[in-house]
């Protein structure tokens, strides 16, 4: 049952081919059989999980239905608040987050009949590419043993892949939804800045955190998105705009539709596979209509600049408590790239809050004028072994989280939505990812092309 | 309870001096019209037309 895809499965239900019972059911056996070795669960909460689902289907058995995941097992990073259960944040603390509330995101899952596994791994604080984490256990890649997840929400990659969850609800303040959706071989989208509330959910950096859907496939994805996106007043930053019905757009055509392959930046230090498989992709997509050109984008030194200065600067401010109080219970990396943080000054901070306008707003006139969409790799090389990257001085492996996460981490300072998914294999059977850019509030493009591209290859998921 | 931070001449300390000096040479000649919550309404700006 879990070969069903999170669409396949809520149809299932709906016309009770499938109990939500037996669903949930599956999703527990396979993390009892496969979660001591992924570590991607920090908290299950299987009997809850389970009343919900007898409610649902007794709801359904007379003649109620929740809504689109009416039955749906699905899990959520362990930032994100349910009332209920603990929200650690990664840390030593198992209720470092408190909230009266669920998150929106979660309450409009849970409204649409979703079913709460659990939570879900993820690095400390939601700080760190690699997906380990010294309290929770490190996150393995369900494609390889002892190879990296991806992070920070390395427990929604893995368990998305692995089958434990039909979806999961990620974040992303410089790659995090996006680098364990490249690593693990899933599809995650980092909406545009302000289309998905950010309340109820742990805060790492508030200029560039996104809130987003990681799923197996692009369809599960465009679902989850429309149900968790649209205005909270809840969050101050929230668009006004209304929640886009972008699964009505997936089937449309490409004819017209231009896209660039950068010249600058984005292909630089790319292994030869990655670089192989994003131009295929673009071919594809060619092939269905869409006009694929060269283009040099403006340099994104700058916004990285921008970027850095106001995530360490919020990240610093947000966690000073713990930093404070017990810095001993924070791992050295974490530690090392909190404090920095401590030292930006208010000029800085207030300074790269207007460059990151002026810096967005040449992007969008100057290459939006241009293209509709950017195809880029997610990650500059398949997943690497895990204790190959941690080893060694905190600042050699700084250095390192800096360079996995170099082709993501523009788009958060820039607020722009960008879908990742798997565009082919490597030779040694890891998962190659690619991002698709798009136009502020234009997640219906990036669907539509990441659909294109997931028709053209074959469906692959790793072996048990 | 001391105040937690890299010590000087710290990879940290060359670091935030390094962002410092980037911010400030880009920043230079911003408008003064500019402020950082132009940077939604750049957002909005953008988005296809309806």
């Amino acid at each position: 049952m879990t070969d069903l895809t999170l669409v396949e499965l809520a149809s299932a239900i709906a016309t009770r081919k499938v109990s939500a019972v037996d669903a949930t059911q599956a999703c527990l056996d396979r993390i009892a059989r496969l979660d001591g070795r992924l570590h991607a669960f920090i908290t299950l909460d299987a009997d809850g999980a389970l009343a919900r689902a007898r409610a649902l289907d007794a709801d359904l058995a007379r003649g109620v239905s929740h809504g689109p995941l009416h039955g749906v097992p699905v899990a959520y990073k362990d930032l994100f608040h349910v009332v209920g259960l603990p929200t650690s944040c990664g840390t030593k603390t198992a209720e470092y987050f408190r909230s009266d509330r669920d998150s929106t995101a979660v309450a409009r899952l849970q409204a649409a009949g979703a079913v709460t596994l659990g939570k879900l791994n993820m690095t400390e604080l939601a700080l760190g590419p690699f997906g380990d984490n010294p309290h929770h256990g490190n996150v393995d890649n369900p494609w390889k043993a002892g190879y990296v997840s991806g992070g920070s929400s390395s427990g929604s990659g893995s368990a998305v892949a692995a089958r434990l969850a039909f979806g999961a609800l990620g974040s992303d303040t410089g790659g995090s939804i996006r680098l364990p959706a490249a690593c693990c071989g899933i599809v995650g989208l980092k909406p545009t800045y302000g289309r998905v509330s950010r309340a109820g959910a742990m805060a790492l950096s508030w200029a560039l955190d996104h809130l987003g859907p990681m799923t197996r496939t692009v369809r599960d994805c465009a679902l989850m998105f429309e149900l968790i996106a649209g205005h909270d007043p809840r969050d101050a930053t929230s668009s006004r705009r209304p929640a886009p019905a972008v699964r009505a757009g997936l089937e449309g055509p490409l004819n017209g539709l231009r896209l660039a392959l950068p010249e600058n930046y984005y292909f630089d230090g790319v292994t030869a596979q990655v670089k192989s498989a994003v131009e295929s992709a673009a071919r594809t997509l060619e092939s269905r209509g869409a006009r694929v050109l060269p283009l040099r984008l403006p340099d994104p030194a700058g916004i990285v600049d921008v970027c850095n200065v106001l995530a360490r600067a919020e990240s610093a401010v947000i966690h000073s408590r713990v930093l404070r109080e017990r810095p001993h219970e924070l791992g050295a990396a974490v530690r090392a790239r909190l404090e920095i943080g401590l030292h930006v000054s208010a000029h800085d901070y207030l300074q790269a809050g207007r460059l990151r306008a002026r810096l967005a707003r040449e992007f969008v006139d100057e290459v939006f004028g241009e293209v509709d969409a950017i195809l880029a790799p997610a990650i500059p090389e398949p997943a690497p072994q895990l204790a190959a990257v941690t080893a060694g001085a905190v600042e050699e492996i700084v250095r390192r989280m800096g360079r996995f996460s170099r082709l993501t981490r523009p788009f958060n300072g820039l607020g722009l939505p960008v879908l990742a998914l798997p565009c082919g294999l490597s030779a040694d059977g890891l998962p190659l990812g690619l991002q698709i850019v798009g136009r502020p509030f234009d997640e219906t493009t990036i669907f539509r092309l990441g659909l294109a591209v997931e028709q053209a290859l074959p469906r692959r998921a790793p072996r048990d | 309870m001391s105040e937690p931070g890299p010590s000087k001449g710290s990879a940290a300390q060359a670091e935030i001096a390094a962002l410092a000096g980037a911010i400030e040479r880009a920043a230079g000649d911003l408008s003064l019209a500019e402020e950082p919550s132009n940077f939604q309404a750049v957002l909005e700006d953008g988005a296809p037309r309806d």
